[in-house]
């Protein structure tokens, strides 16, 4: 009790250290630039300021939302790869029950491809063309 | 050369993993949202019936899930549950101008991520469950995303169920840290500060999903934003798998035992009832309500947890069961108000006034499942708080079972209120009288209404039935 | 075989149970036959159901024994569990209500026509005839309880039943909360039983009772005290008998099934169910028996000066249960349900008729301006002479006179001669005021328009139910004496013979001069009789007798008054501000952590972390 008593109290006094640490550093580091740093007021220095060039326009873009869409399937579609490849690394240890897996693990990735690309997931063009949703009116 | 699978013992989740594929394939080819539902419904009836057939007495396993009496028993509440959200939604999204048949499959994974969950020995098969749970609530919250209500609600759950898995990880990291272990059985091999710590912050992570005090506040904005349907799956089959797992840590995983933290979660079951219950006291929004009761019931769900014998997997069983039934009762009868969803959702409880003279055997369910939420006598809930309070008594928590009891009396009267407007004479408005939906509705909702009394006259069947799952 | 038709019992609470649910949640879209239909229907089936399970038990198919319906739920100790009592006690009592309580349902087909909510009639009907069969059947004392709870409502329901005017209100709430004086006793009794003895089953208690306490006992007699209060709530006995006249603002079929053939009998069967109880208290016993001597007479005199025919009836109704307290006090409890069930009888029937009448003569039920209606209705005229009859016990052709000569005899055997003299007294009254009704109402000129046009009721709806009854109140109806030694303990004359034929022939002789003098007085000297009654002493007496001796007056006084006084200081008490102080605090921490819920996702994960930061320090520091 005693011994795992004090070597919580080790450890835990190792942390604190820590966290005083850090604090320490922040407080000292503004601190310090508070008190040394010159300062200086005027209408430039309430301009925005980057690398000395002065803004031009609202930073603010709108993306085309398929932008996004289609950068999401290509992450997912990556990672996915990526199981592929850990399976493959390790195909005599799996045996036939991985490989059926991975069958079907590709399987189920390519029903998921072929909604992309009937719901117009992947077409490029702004106006929804997809043969599934035009069916509708 | 690993042990064979226990096929049989995952055929429920796979027919709801085939039946899922078969929807999104069925939409890639034309979409038709009936033959979606039905696909749906199939698959899940299938899957239920499978897993009714599979009460085998001795436990499967696999080095990430075992299925043994408590994930059989939940399983059968998730799919129970999805089915009754499945029938419920078709008539619900008959009136949804956008694609519908998406709605079933975000469903169906979300079955799914809820069987994994519900049996999960591994952090692994927790956290993927979880997040294959939590995922597709997010779209079906937000599915309404014309709708700006559903829209933020959507948002607003991605983004701090995103911190909630956060802290989850962090805590198992931690728990990584000190066992070295990711299994169940391996994080019982060591107890230390960092799995302490480690402890705590999954606590906050599932406790975020359950809405405990003080990480409830998203439910009310998430429950009243979201397409019923939506709200319906997030306040049933997402918390009954949630709590599950976490009945199982707290089983096999000492350190989810531990003193301090088993006083903690004493303190979190207290403030979560009473919290939960002032919240809800002068709430006149319906879905905001049941929002805030279930935070309430979650609460009393704690104590169960907090006390972690044998008879408290049982009441927690019997008290799931009940909230549950009476859960789905209300929010079936939301859902049926609201449909065809063209306009607002009937979720203010100016909705409600005088329903019972338009309505009736509508009023009447309600009726039933709200004496059922505040745990009046000859109704399921009663049954469900009895042994919560049997337990607490057994176990000498005299603090828990006055929070149980403060709770239930403030509950008391919010429940009551809603009950008040149903009956109230002058009917809201005309044009709210609501064409009956297709019968097969209403008898849903009804044969849920009549479980919660028949749970509450003779609950000796579902009683026994639990005593006798091997756990 | 026998196992099949005992396992049918439940049907007979559950029929009507259904017929009420159906009713209820028809939503009046059954119309009046519809309504009818499903209302007299199931408790006729519960009748046919009880045909069956009795004649099995008469045959000795089936014995004594109680039926687990189910057990609730099973947490450790507690395991409250429903069960029903099959005895000759209970089954006596369920023939009655199954029996009796088909014919008015019936009956109330013809009265009730084309009566607003006809439905709702029939669903409180049906409710009541559910929880009296509870309240009879039920093996322990909180399904008794139940029951006992549920006809109170349904009496309460039924008697406000023409909502519309106030009076009936009051009417209703008079009955509720008098009866509810006496419920507060019984429940209090029943606690005090279960803290005693660790159960509610009525069997196992009253043994586990007569193991424990010895004869005179301070507990027993304050338990059978406490049981006797509620008693006396229900079956309308002195003190707590005012609500009965009034509760006549019914319709008349709910004052024959409720307020004559079973509900008020309730208390006589309690009294008669837990006489181990009794038996253990025989002072409480002996006070049984005094208020139904005291009750019976004044009823009876009472009776003598209404002017109303329901009231009449109401009246008489009281007496007759003192008559049946009266046997429970000497012991013969045998002879308290004899008379029970030939009560029942004979006072639907009287009530069945007065309900014809009132229906022929468009709801006219004041005696002084009926009469002569004799020619007009003379089913109804029949029904009246029939039931008249076995209520004045006419000697050997009607069913009355045997039971209430066994009680007389009973009386004597047990050495009461107070009480028997009591009974021979009121029985006397009871021919008084019998001729008194049936001439004012059938003798004589018709003294209004209405009993002039008087139109008979038609219809095997009508007929056949005040016909069955009729027969059942004669001679016939008192073979139906239930043999109910098994039961109860041998009653105090059941071996002793001496003096049965005197006091036989002595209470024939009451009974006759009773209806003889009734007759020379009510049809030959009616002009002198009224004059006596409106001057001078007689004066005095009438309405003495006419406000059944002031209790209402007197309650209204001494209590009523009073309490509302103290209702209206205490309205704005600080005890009550301390109650509400729970409230208040309720409401103000909600509008306090309302303002959390704030809409701001950025504060909602705010608290998370500080939550979540929270908890780990406080591990930290544990």
């Amino acid at each position: 009790m005693e011994q795992t008593l004090t070597s919580t109290a080790a450890e835990q006094w190792a942390i604190g250290l820590f966290v005083l640490a850090v604090f320490g550093l922040c407080t000292f580091m503004i601190v310090a630039s508070w008190l040394l740093g010159g300062r200086s007021r005027g209408r430039e220095k309430a301009l925005p300021f980057e690398s000395g060039i002065l803004g031009t326009g609202a930073p603010r873009q709108k993306f085309s939302v398929k932008f996004y869409l289609v950068a999401m399937l290509f992450v997912i579609f990556d990672i996915e790869a990526v199981y592929l490849f850990a399976w493959a690394v390790s195909l005599p240890e799996s045996g036939w029950i991985g490989f059926w897996a991975a069958t079907l693990f590709i399987l189920i990735l390519l029903a998921g491809l072929l909604y992309d690309s009937r719901t117009g997931a992947l077409d490029w063009a702004p106006q929804p063309r997809s043969p599934v949703d035009s069916t509708r009116t | 050369m690993p042990a064979p699978l226990p096929l049989l013992s995952l055929g429920p989740f796979a027919l709801v993993c085939a039946a899922a594929v078969t929807v999104l394939l069925g939409i890639a080819w034309q979409r038709m949202h009936t033959v979606s539902a039905l696909v749906t419904i199939v698959g899940l009836l299938g899957a239920l019936v499978l897993q009714l057939a599979l009460q085998t007495p001795d436990s499967a396993e696999t080095p990430l899930l075992v299925f043994d009496g408590l994930s059989h028993f939940a399983a059968l509440m998730v799919l129970g549950s999805s089915l009754v959200v499945a029938l419920l939604s078709h008539t619900y999204l008959r009136g949804y101008t956008g694609p519908r048949e998406e709605f079933y499959l975000l469903l169906l994974c979300a079955a799914a991520g809820a069987l994994i969950l519900v049996a999960s020995q591994h952090l692994a098969s927790l956290f993927f469950g979880l997040e294959l749970l939590s995922m597709p609530l997010y779209g079906m919250l937000a599915y309404r995303f014309q709708s700006s209500h559903s829209l933020e609600a959507g948002l607003k759950y991605l983004i701090l169920s995103a911190a909630g898995s956060a802290f989850l990880l962090f805590g198992m990291a931690l728990l990584y840290a000190q066992t070295g272990a990711l299994d169940f059985t391996g994080l019982a091999s060591e107890m230390g500060p960092w799995a302490l710590a480690g402890t705590g912050l999954m606590l906050v992570g599932l406790g975020f999903k359950l809405s405990i005090v003080p990480f409830h506040l998203w439910t009310p904005d998430v429950y009243q934003g979201g397409p019923v349907p939506a709200t319906m799956l997030l306040a049933s089959i997402s918390k009954l798998a949630v709590f599950v797992v976490l009945l199982r840590l707290v089983l096999e995983v000492p350190t989810f035992r531990d003193e301090a933290l088993s006083a903690l979660l004493a303190g979190l079951a207290i403030l979560t009832m009473i919290v939960g219950n002032l919240l809800a006291l002068r709430q006149s929004d319906l879905k905001r309500l049941l929002g805030y009761s279930s935070i309430a019931h979650f609460g009393y769900l704690l104590v169960a947890l907090v006390i972690g014998s044998r008879f408290a997997v049982e009441t927690a069983g019997v008290y799931l069961i009940t909230y549950l039934v009476a859960t789905l009762t209300a929010f079936g009868v939301v859902t049926l108000l609201s449909s065809p969803c063209r306009t607002e959702e009937a979720s203010n409880l100016e909705h409600y006034r005088g329903l019972f003279w338009r309505r009736p055997w509508l009023a009447a369910a309600l009726t039933v499942a709200m004496l059922s939420l505040a745990g009046i006598p000859f109704t399921a809930g009663f049954i469900g708080k009895f042994y919560i309070l049997a337990l607490a008594v057994d176990a000498q928590r005299w603090w828990l079972v006055a929070a149980v009891i403060a709770g239930s009396a403030i509950g008391l009267y919010y429940y009551l209120r809603v009950m008040v407007a149903l009956f109230l004479r002058e009917a809201a408005d005309a044009s709210r009288a609501g064409r009956g939906g297709h019968w097969l509705n209403d008898t849903i909702v009804l044969v849920l209404a009549l479980l919660v009394i028949v749970l509450g006259v003779w609950p000796a069947p579902a009683v026994d039935w639990l005593a006798g799952l091997n756990y | 075989m026998m196992e099949m038709t005992v396992s049918l019992l439940p049907l007979t609470f559950l029929l009507p149970l259904a017929g009420t649910l159906l009713l209820a949640f028809s939503a009046g879209r059954l119309g009046e036959r519809g309504a009818v239909w499903i209302g007299t229907g199931s408790v006729g089936l519960a009748a046919l159901v009880t045909a069956l399970v009795g004649a099995d038990f008469a045959l000795g198919n089936a014995g004594p024994q109680t039926l687990t319906l189910y057990t609730w739920i099973a947490v450790g100790e507690f395991a409250p569990s429903i069960g029903l009592r099959l005895d000759a006690l209970s089954l006596t009592m369920l023939s009655v209500i199954t029996g009796v309580g088909f014919l008015i349902h019936w009956f109330a087909g013809w009265y009730m026509r084309g009566e607003e909510g006809i439905t709702r009639f029939y669903a409180y009907m049906n409710l009541f005839v559910f929880s009296m069969i509870l309240l009879v059947l039920g093996d322990n004392l909180l399904l008794l309880f139940l029951g006992w709870e549920g006809v109170g409502l349904c009496s309460y329901l039924l008697i406000g039943y023409y909502y519309q005017n106030a009076a009936n209100g009051a009417a209703a709430m008079k009955a509720f909360i008098v009866t509810r004086i006496g419920d507060v006793f019984l429940a209090v009794g029943l606690f005090l039983l279960f803290t005693q003895f660790g159960t509610l089953d009525i069997a196992e208690l009253v043994t586990r009772a007569t193991q424990a306490w010895s004869a005179g006992e301070p507990l027993a007699q304050l338990a059978a005290l406490l049981i006797l209060g509620g008693a006396l709530g229900k079956s309308a006995q002195l003190p707590l008998h005012t609500w009965l006249a009034d509760a006549m603002a019914g319709p008349t079929p709910v004052s024959a099934l409720i307020h004559a053939a079973t509900m008020v009998t309730a208390g006589v069967y309690l009294i008669a169910r837990m006489h181990g109880i009794f038996e253990l208290a025989p002072a409480v016993l002996y006070l049984v028996g005094m208020i139904g001597a005291v009750t019976l007479l004044m009823a009876g005199f009472a009776a003598l000066a209404q002017t109303d025919i329901k009231r009449v009836l109401a009246y008489s109704t009281m007496s007759q249960i003192g008559y049946m307290f009266l046997a429970l006090g000497v012991g013969a409890y045998s002879a308290g349900v004899f008379h029970l069930v030939t009560h029942a009888f004979f006072k639907a029937l009287l009530f069945l008729a007065a309900g014809a009448v009132i229906v022929c003569c468009r709801h006219e039920q004041d005696i002084r301006r009926l009469g002569g209606l004799r020619r007009r209705l003379p089913l109804a005229y029949l029904s009246f002479v029939v039931g008249g009859a076995a209520l004045a016990a006419l000697p050997l052709v009607t069913a009355g006179f045997y039971s209430k000569d066994e009680i007389l005899w009973q009386a004597l055997a047990a050495e009461q001669q107070g009480l028997l003299i009591a009974g021979l007294l009121g029985s006397l009254l009871t021919g008084l005021y019998t001729l008194r009704l049936i001439v004012g109402i059938f003798h004589g000129e018709p003294k209004s328009k209405a009993a002039e046009n008087a139109q008979p009721g038609r219809g095997p709806q009508h007929s056949v139910p005040l016909l069955v009854l009729a027969v059942l109140s004669t001679l016939l109806g008192a073979w139906l004496r239930p043999d109910l030694s098994a039961v109860f303990p041998a009653a105090p004359g059941a071996d002793a013979h001496a003096g049965h034929t005197a006091v036989q022939l002595i209470a024939s002789a009451t009974a006759i001069i009773g209806i003889l003098l009734g007759a020379w007085l009510f049809l030959t000297q009616g002009p002198k009789l009224a004059r006596l009654a409106a001057e001078g002493a007689g004066a005095f007496f009438w309405r003495w007798w006419h406000r059944a001796f002031g209790f209402d007056g007197l309650y209204d006084r001494v209590l009523v008054r009073p309490f509302l006084g103290l209702v209206q200081s205490l309205r704005r008490d600080w005890l009550d501000a301390f109650c509400g102080l729970a409230g208040q605090l309720a409401l103000v921490l909600h509008a306090g952590l309302s303002r959390s819920q704030n809409g701001q996702l950025r504060h909602y994960a705010i608290a998370t972390v500080v939550g979540a930061t929270l908890m780990v320090v406080i591990l930290a520091r544990a």
